[in-house]
């Protein structure tokens, strides 16, 4: 690795301390400004409970003492602390359970997709104009215009209740095949489309088109020269759809009941569970700050002529 | 020879068949997402009560007679006695549990795991949301009057004896937890650590998945246990529970999507049901805000005495029939006065039935299909006296405009829209408003709003869960009665004296009133005369006109017709360790 290398990586490294740094502030005192608290129940407590509970959970102090604190406590301790509603558990255990979910569900789901993607896009890129590209394209612009929720219910009625193939529950053994499908439907799409865009664009270059004069085998264009170039916008597309299936699965998750990370998000802001809240945010921030940066350094892997700068 | 070793095979085999089969007894249900907590004392949820319920014994239990009639019996205590009043008036309960009794992990059960676990669930420093169930006994909420001379015996005193004692002895704040087990924080929250004294262990607990219990051979009355294992699986998705419903993986579910109700109830009549919950769903006003018309004279107790009258004016444009057969479609039953149905009067009947005075009808007004077109005559009457009527059109015309104020979500965002176009017919304009759970429940809670969506579940079958409620410093008092300009307002009447009471107020505050009813009522040992008290108690509610009842809650949910010995109990707690499964 060269200087201006690990120097572009220290740089990035700088940036996304300062990125998690804006969430967590913005978040903990948006959070704090919304009404209602974690002790707001349809039954009301009584006020001594209230206050012994607020005690309990240092939440009585000033706002700002409470921020210094849980700056302190995750930066010395890595101490996300206790979730306020899920009484007795830790907010890391509760995300590091969740996580270990999810992160099956979302690997899965962008290997899929990316392989898939790519096999098909290249193969609608070769057999351009023939039935087979038609085909695909049709396909995947249907896949990408449809959003996660119908094709999720979609395939829970067809598959599972209908015909009674795969478990509707993410959480038994199998149930994990429609989530999945799901959530790499739309990004498997949109890859089937840019490598098809791209790799047309690259079997029309020069040197592609020296090879074939020179007499290089078919099979050896493709794999050896075409598809490597023709990846490299589709590396672009790897940050969003990191995003999209962090996002997506948080409906994915609510729909088959997938015992993940995303659920977990979602019901922790509405049950004010303020240390759940923060961990799940700085968590997904942190996901998506350091997959970024992955992706940008793997440009330079693909493509030895992007510098860092 | 063969022939005797293929008879010992075949036996061995049958042998094993059997009990493979006895072991394997097990079912798979899914009541709700992850519970809270599964602390009996902290759990403020109905699954988690359910859950609980299997983990747990506490000195009465719910159970099903020969007949399939609910009742409470004694469960970890030998009998459930009758309290001996004190001089003060005070009532002392004397109970010896069963001998024998083992913790899952096999020490005894003993008085003083009890007197504990009440005192810990009753204190201000748990903080328990239903440490109030506690109320009754002396010494609450941190100097409970519970007392172990040995290790069978258990002595409680209450302030005065309560007639629904016997239920609350069943209810998850009142169940044992030992004090080193709980001394760890997280100790309910698995299984390792999670020591109960129930008919079931928590072998299981896949987070946010599925929480599995296993038949525990420690329990007392292990042998009447029939289902071996209970898998409750966890899910908040409606759609997600009938699916798995329909492939046949759940037996049952007790979420329905309100979509797919009328689909359900006629492709599974059989395997649809509609149990009773006691509850109803109403609308709230909130007494300070101004309703009447700009240039109105009245000011103090008349005006307010004008504002009750317009309330239940506009309370008898809704058609709740309508709302339950078009909206709700799970079955409600339209409601005509606030304490709901399901909960027993001093006699046995119905209390509903027995609230408001008319003849003719039950509650406060009559909710039937024929009488919906004389009641929106009745209201139109009572608005025309108070506002600008249009003869033209049919509608009053200065009715300031209100806001209705509701949680989001689709059913009561569609109750909402009804309200609007009844009021809007009769010339009330009403926008609507929706705020996520958290916000609305505050902002109802503070007052900051004119008209409401509100519901109220009870937590035992008592009428006092609905009527202690509305007292002036209730933290459950949104509609702010006896507060602000209310509180200065002395308009209010109460007669206690038929049911032996002292109390008869005339035109007092609502402190004086209906504080003061209330208190009445809690030191009452008298059962008539309690509920009589109770009566008076909503009449003087109802009479304001701040809460309109619109309907009473089911409880619909989904059971395959394979499952036998199944119940439920009023609170909506389901049972399955008597269960078998074809």
């Amino acid at each position: 690795m060269d200087s201006k290398m690990a120097y572009y990586i220290l740089k990035r490294i700088v940036l996304a301390i300062l990125t998690i740094w804006i969430v967590i502030t913005v978040t903990f005192f948006v959070m704090h400004s919304v009404p209602g608290g974690p002790f707001v129940g349809e039954k009301a407590i009584s006020k001594e409970a209230q206050a012994a509970l607020e005690a309990k959970y240092g939440l009585d102090k000033p706002l700002m003492e409470q921020y210094f604190t849980y700056l302190h406590d995750i930066l010395t301790k890595f101490d996300f602390g206790p979730s306020l509603k899920q009484r007795g558990r830790m907010v890391i255990d509760i995300i590091l359970d969740g996580m270990k979910t999810s992160a099956k569900l979302g690997v899965i789901a962008a290997c899929c997709a990316a392989l898939v993607g790519i096999v098909l896009g290249a193969v609608a890129a070769i057999r351009r104009n023939t039935v087979l590209d038609k085909v695909i394209m049709v396909i995947t612009t249907a896949f990408v215009s449809m959003p996660s929720f119908i094709m999720g219910s979609f395939l829970l009625i067809v598959f599972s209740v209908k015909l009674g193939l795969v478990p509707a529950n993410g959480a038994s053994a199998g149930g994990l095949i429609l989530p999945v499908i799901t959530l790499m439907l739309y990004p498997m799409s949109y890859i089937t489309r840019l490598t098809r865009s791209s790799m047309l664009d690259v079997l029309g270059q020069d040197y592609i088109r020296t090879a074939r004069a020179k007499g290089v085998s078919r099979v050896k264009i493709i794999f050896g020269h075409a598809l490597k170039n023709s990846l490299i916008p589709v590396l672009t597309y790897f940050g969003p759809m990191l995003a999209y299936i962090v996002t997506g699965s948080m409906v994915v998750e609510q729909i088959f009941a997938v015992p993940g990370i995303g659920r977990q998000f979602v019901s922790s802001i509405t049950n004010r569970d303020y240390t759940m809240i923060m961990g799940t945010t700085i968590f997904l921030a942190a996901l998506i700050v350091i997959m970024n940066l992955i992706t940008d350094l793997l440009y330079k892997v693909v493509d030895p002529r992007i510098d860092f700068k | 020879m063969k022939k005797l070793v293929s008879l010992m095979l075949a036996l061995a085999m049958t042998l094993c068949l059997g009990l493979a089969l006895a072991e394997d007894s097990s079912i798979a249900v899914c009541i709700a997402s992850e519970p809270d907590t599964l602390d009996p004392a902290l759990n403020s949820a109905v699954d988690g009560a359910t859950v609980t319920a299997h983990l747990f014994t506490g000195l009465s239990n719910w159970a099903q007679d020969e007949n399939g009639a609910l009742q409470i019996v004694p469960a970890a205590a030998e009998a459930l006695v009758e309290p001996v009043i004190n001089e003060d008036g005070t009532a002392t309960y004397t109970y010896t549990l069963k001998s024998g009794m083992l913790w899952s992990d096999g020490q005894p059960v003993k008085s003083s795991d009890f007197a504990f676990a009440w005192k810990r669930a009753a204190s201000s420093a748990l903080g328990a949301d239903y440490g109030y169930m506690f109320e009754g006994v002396k010494g609450y909420p941190d100097e409970l009057a519970v007392e172990t001379p040995d290790d069978s015996t258990i002595v409680v005193t209450l302030n005065n004896a309560i007639s629904y004692w016997d239920e609350l002895l069943a209810f998850p704040a009142f169940f044992p937890v030992r004090e080193d087990v709980v001394a760890n924080e997280a100790w309910a929250t698995d299984p390792s650590t999670y020591v109960c004294n129930g008919p079931y262990t928590m072998t299981g607990w896949d987070h946010n998945s599925v929480i599995t219990l296993t038949k525990n051979p420690n329990y007392f009355d292990a042998d009447s246990i029939k289902m071996g294992k209970i898998e409750f699986y966890l899910s908040d998705d409606a759609n997600n529970m009938l699916a798995n419903f329909e492939n046949g993986s759940w037996l049952l579910i007790d979420d329905i999507p309100t979509s797919e109700m009328k689909r359900v109830s006629e492709q599974y009549p059989d395997e649809y049901v509609v149990a009773g919950q006691i509850g109803t769903y109403y609308v709230c006003w909130n007494i300070n805000e101004e309703i009447l018309p700009e240039g109105c004279e009245l000011t103090g107790e008349e005006a307010e005495q004008a504002r009750a009258e317009i309330r239940k004016a506009v309370s008898l444009l809704y058609d709740r029939n309508y709302i339950v057969e078009e909206i709700g479609q799970a079955g409600q039953v339209p409601a005509s006065s606030f304490v709901a149905m399901g909960m027993t009067d001093a006699d046995g009947s119905e209390f509903y039935k027995n609230a408001g005075s008319a003849a003719d009808f039950d509650g406060y007004y009559n909710v039937s299909a024929d009488a919906y077109e004389a009641n929106w005559e009745s209201a139109v009457e009572t608005l025309k006296k108070y506002y600008t009527f249009d003869e033209a059109t049919q509608q009053v015309t200065n009715f300031p405009s209100l806001v209705y104020l509701y949680n989001t979500s689709e059913g009561h965002k569609a109750i909402g829209e009804y309200l609007q176009s009844v009021m809007g017919a009769a010339g009330i304009n009403m926008s609507l408003t929706n705020q996520e759970w958290n916000t609305f429940l505050n902002t109802r809670k503070q007052g900051d709003y004119s008209i409401a969506r509100n519901g109220w579940l009870a937590d035992y079958n008592d009428p006092i869960c609905f009527l202690d409620m509305w007292t002036s410093g209730s933290g459950n008092n949104d509609v702010q009665f006896g507060r602000d300009a209310n509180a200065e307002l002395h308009m209010y009447s109460i007669d206690l004296t038929p049911y032996g009471s002292d109390l008869k107020v005339e035109n007092g505050t609502w402190a004086e009133t209906y504080d003061a009813a209330i208190s009445a009522i809690k030191s009452c040992t008298d059962k008539a005369n309690r509920y009589g008290m109770m009566h008076a108690a909503e009449d003087l509610l109802m009479s304001t006109g701040c809460i309109t009842p619109l309907y009473f809650y089911t409880d619909p949910y989904m059971l395959s017709s394979s499952v036998h010995g199944f119940f439920a109990n009023p609170l909506g707690y389901k049972y399955f360790m008597y269960c078998t499964v074809d």
